[in-house]
């Protein structure tokens, strides 16, 4: 069970960083959509949200292997007067709030229509 | 509540990712890891080994970046040369190359907005890009330059038409803005920014200030056409230099008269550039010397260049190597946005430049036929039409922000200041040749070719020094001079309604200031006036710099009979300093004569002995001559006390107009001259108690804000730093508080703010095989994380050089200084 749930979420997180890299960064409120519209779990948000951080993450770490990012960091700090770190935090906290208020939407639509279809 | 708030959380993200929010750009291409800023820093390495395409090549192209980021291009032909230099240039310096021509044209505000609409506004007036355009328009379709800024500019646009959303610049995701196509037109923008850096000047201003102030007698000799103290760039046959000090003219009455004709002129270069902070032109300047092989220890002709300017990041240069087998085999440094080395060597010549600074400019009054409209202006009692050019500013949406109408005549640019309409005639308008001149030079085998290559060129007027492989030195003050009527003088707004006060044609070539293969075995200049009056009185300027760096690098020139290329790299740091020698005694006179009258107090003798601890060195850890420049900047404001201009603020609140520092040393001749008395006290004081008084004020202004005398505020390395501005003014983005050898008058020179410095330093032995060595403040990519963005600070900061790879063949190139290969293909 547990290992299905890693799989699951190494997968979406790929999902989301293929999604970046060949659409761009609005592509995650869709994959989030996407994933929550097919997910069966009951808090597919929170997952969305979690696994498009962690594609976003996976990314950046990219980044780091093969440049001076650290370097980059330290210079956009500077120009936008914050230090480095809130940065990359916000580099994953950003996504993860994208696919997380995206995929919020899927269960509540399910609901209203439960709600409607069913008014008793 | 809870339904709601997603929603609403998703749509400000949304709207922060697409949308700029203030100064801040969208964040989501921003921070998108795949795209955005990381993916930028992480293809800031060039891979190990790369294939690109560039349309239109007729062959491959090599191109090998060493560990310095230096490219060097093997092409089989010019053209690919080009169009491959155009694409490894824009791939380092794409957002630069943009913003100097922005900056030319004055199109500021398609980035910025209303921020930089004064800017543009200054910049489109100056007829920037109207002489730009219209070179450009007129230029030679057939010549090798228009080539060759064609096939750059093909290579420019294959390398932005190839960019990835990682390669976008920082600047450019930070302003949200999108690369424009290049075109040969943008390096003619760039030429005439440059021009307008090196090339504008008005000492006339300065004068009539000084005339509205003292009269016009006293203002003609505290500015005058010739330098007092005479070390020219065309030997005069000194061993030393010669002080033309006579009498120096009392300060007289006020000119009202003056007054007009200052405001105009001072209003009319506001309007077309920032004001100059008014102070001795000590601070700045650029070098360039050679010695022959009769005065070098290795026997072969050996050549410095020291070119200074305003300091950014990226630097202005671009530093290049170019093959093409049996044509071309140069390197050195050119700028990013025009093809070919400005300044280096090749297998036989090696080449440099200083700024001349002659007065290549001029202001006509103007009679119109209608005072706010405009149509017509009249000359010889015929009527012209004006061209007339509407000016649209736009906002980074494309919204206008504003219009203006230009009225040109034949002039030039033609402004409404005081009530009166003046143009401008400017060389930087006339038909010329300049990338032709620059490209030839890469060609040239001998120093006369060379010498031939620059005959024609026009602006900016350069000092342009040369030797070569057969024992060759020579130096020209090339460029366009112009031909006045009447006294020849240009310094004087000259009645537009009559032809015959229109240029009567340039000096030619033969009578520029000129000089091979001198008897003393050497040739130097540092924008002193560049010939002495004595030898050729023609009139080419006025206002020169104070020549303390001339001097300074002649005396080390004349004591040095075996020069080596480490001595040369060492000299473009020389602490010692002409200005320090002369003035020092002058204070420690004075001081000495106080005491003996007995007019002297404490605080004038522990100033004094000070002062003689010091051994007039400009170093890092020296700790005295922070009190001298303190008592000098006190001397200046002291003395011209009479010239007090006090709508021009300065650190003191007001500023002095003063003149060039060689005055002051004309001045200190006469003890008594009424030039001494400050006319805001009671007493008369003459030269010894102005001397004394601002040693004694220089070093309460020392203690008072850097303590005691042994303190390590008092070290010279905490007070003079360089500050390299990036070309947006970001400070995280620039290099600040970079430690300096040198001061005021020395070989290095550095303001007080820092922001202008050496721009490139090279020397270059030409011997049987070429030896080079080189260094500029920064670094060879554009991009702020790159490592190779400040990787040469520190070398520059020392005084270092690196020795410069100069292959014949890529196989001569040593593989471990390979960091990059990059083979271009047109498909």
């Amino acid at each position: 069970m547990m290992l299905r749930s890693v799989v699951k979420a190494v997968l979406l997180a790929e999902a989301f960083a293929v999604a970046t890299f060949a659409l761009g960064w609005w592509s995650v409120p869709i994959v989030a959509v996407l994933y929550a519209a097919a997910s069966k779990r009951r808090y597919p948000a929170r997952f969305a949200g979690l696994c498009a951080a962690g594609g976003w993450g996976a990314l950046l770490l990219l980044d780091f292997a093969k440049g001076p990012v650290a370097n980059m960091g330290t210079r956009l700090g500077g120009v936008m007067g914050v230090p480095p770190a809130v940065l990359f935090v916000l580099t994953l906290l950003f996504p993860a709030l994208l696919a997380w208020c995206a995929a919020t939407f899927v269960p509540q639509l399910r609901a209203n229509r439960a709600t409607a279809e069913n008014p008793a | 509540m809870r339904r709601v708030f997603p929603g609403v959380l998703l749509a400000i993200l949304l709207y922060a990712g697409f949308s700029s929010i203030g100064p801040l750009p969208p964040i989501g291409p921003l921070l998108d890891p795949a795209n955005g800023v990381w993916a930028s820093a992480a293809a800031v390495n060039f891979p190990a080994r790369q294939l690109a395409k560039i349309p239109g090549l007729k062959d491959s192209v090599l191109v090998l970046i060493d560990d310095r980021g230096v490219p060097h291009v093997f092409a089989s032909n010019d053209d690919d040369a080009w169009r491959a230099l155009g694409f490894v240039v824009a791939r380092d310096r794409l957002f630069q190359m943009e913003a100097q021509t922005r900056a030319a044209s004055g199109r500021l505000t398609e980035w910025a907005g209303e921020r930089a609409l004064e800017t543009d506004r200054e910049s489109r007036a100056l007829g920037l890009a109207w002489g730009a355009e219209k070179k450009a328009a007129a230029y030679d379709r057939s010549s090798p330059a228009w080539l060759a800024m064609q096939a750059y500019a093909d290579g420019v646009n294959a390398w932005i038409t190839s960019m990835r959303p990682r390669d976008l610049p920082l600047e450019y995701r930070l302003l949200n803005a999108r690369p424009i196509k290049w075109e040969p037109v943008h390096s003619f923008l760039f030429l005439a920014r440059m021009t307008l850096t090196l090339g504008l000047n008005d000492a006339a201003t300065k004068r009539l200030n000084a005339q509205s102030h003292v009269g016009k007698a006293a203002a003609d000799a505290l500015f005058p056409v010739n330098s007092p103290i005479q070390e020219p760039i065309q030997p005069n046959g000194q061993a030393a230099a010669r002080f033309d000090f006579g009498v120096l003219p009392a300060p007289g009455p006020p000119d009202s008269q003056a007054v007009l004709a200052r405001d105009a002129r001072r209003d009319l270069l506001v309007a077309l550039r920032p004001p100059e902070k008014s102070e001795p032109s000590d601070a700045v300047g650029s070098n360039n010397w050679a010695v022959a092989p009769s005065r070098s220890s290795t026997r072969n002709a050996i050549l410095a260049g020291d070119p200074h300017l305003d300091l950014t990041l990226p630097s202005v240069w671009y530093e290049m190597h170019i093959v093409v087998p049996g044509k071309l085999d140069a390197a050195g440094v050119g700028f990013p946005g025009m093809p070919g080395v400005v300044i280096g060597f090749n297998r036989d010549v090696a080449w440099t430049f200083t700024n001349t600074g002659s007065d290549v400019n001029d202001f006509y009054a103007e009679k119109v036929d209608h005072d706010s409209r405009p149509t017509r202006y009249q000359v010889d009692g015929q009527w012209r039409n004006l061209e007339k050019r509407v000016e649209t500013y736009r906002g980074p949406g494309g919204a206008v922000l504003a219009t203006d109408t230009l009225y040109f005549t034949h002039r030039g640019p033609m402004r409404k200041l005081l009530g009166k309409w003046l143009s401008m005639r400017w060389t930087a308008y006339e038909p010329s040749r300049e990338p032709d001149n620059f490209l030839a030079l890469s060609r040239t085998k001998s120093v006369n070719e060379w010498l031939y290559a620059m005959r024609d060129y026009v602006a900016p007027t350069q000092n342009g020094l040369v030797a070569d492989r057969s024992g060759n030195i020579a130096i020209r003050s090339s460029g366009s001079y112009p031909i006045r009527p009447g006294d020849g003088r240009g310094d004087v707004i000259r009645d537009g309604s009559r032809s015959s006060n229109d240029w009567a044609g340039f000096l030619p070539v033969e009578k520029f200031p000129f000089s091979m293969n001198p008897a003393q075995g050497f040739l130097a200049s540092a924008n002193q006036q560049p010939v002495d009056p004595r030898q050729n009185p023609a009139y080419m300027g006025s206002s020169w710099y104070s020549p303390w760096r001339a001097m300074r690098i002649n005396a080390l020139l004349r004591s040095d009979s075996s020069v080596t290329p480490d001595d040369m790299r060492m000299y473009q740091t020389d602490p010692g300093s002409a200005r320090a020698d002369l003035f020092v005694p002058l204070f420690l006179d004075a001081a000495r004569r106080r005491d003996s009258l007995g007019k002297g107090e404490p605080r004038l003798r522990e100033a004094a002995a000070l002062l003689r601890e010091w051994d007039r060195k400009y170093v890092r850890d020296n700790r005295r001559a922070v009190l001298f420049e303190a008592a000098m900047r006190e001397l200046n404001v002291r003395t011209w006390d009479e010239l007090v201009d006090s709508t021009a603020i300065g650190a003191r609140g007001i500023t002095a107009l003063m003149p060039e520092t060689q005055m002051l040393l004309w001045l200190s001749r006469s003890a008594s001259s009424t030039w001494w008395d400050n006319r805001h006290t009671r007493e008369v004081e003459d030269r010894d108690a102005i001397l004394a008084s601002s040693l004694v004020a220089g070093l309460d202004s020392v203690l008072a804000s850097n303590g005691k005398p042994d303190s390590d505020e008092w070290l010279w390395s905490n007070r003079r730093k360089a500050n390299i501005r990036h070309l947006l003014r970001i400070p995280a983005l620039g290099a600040f508080g970079v430690s300096l050898q040198g001061g005021p008058g020395t070989m290095n020179p550095s303001s007080g703010e820092g922001t202008q410095g050496a721009s490139w330093r090279m020397v270059v032995e030409l011997g049987p095989e070429i030896r080079a060595w080189s260094i500029y403040p920064g670094g060879q990519s554009g991009a702020p994380a790159s490592t190779r963005y400040t990787d040469r600070l520190s070398q520059w900061s020392a005084g270092q050089l690196d020795p410069v790879l100069f292959p014949r063949t890529p196989s001569e190139l040593d593989r471990r200084r390979i960091i990059s290969t990059l083979v271009l293909k047109s498909r």
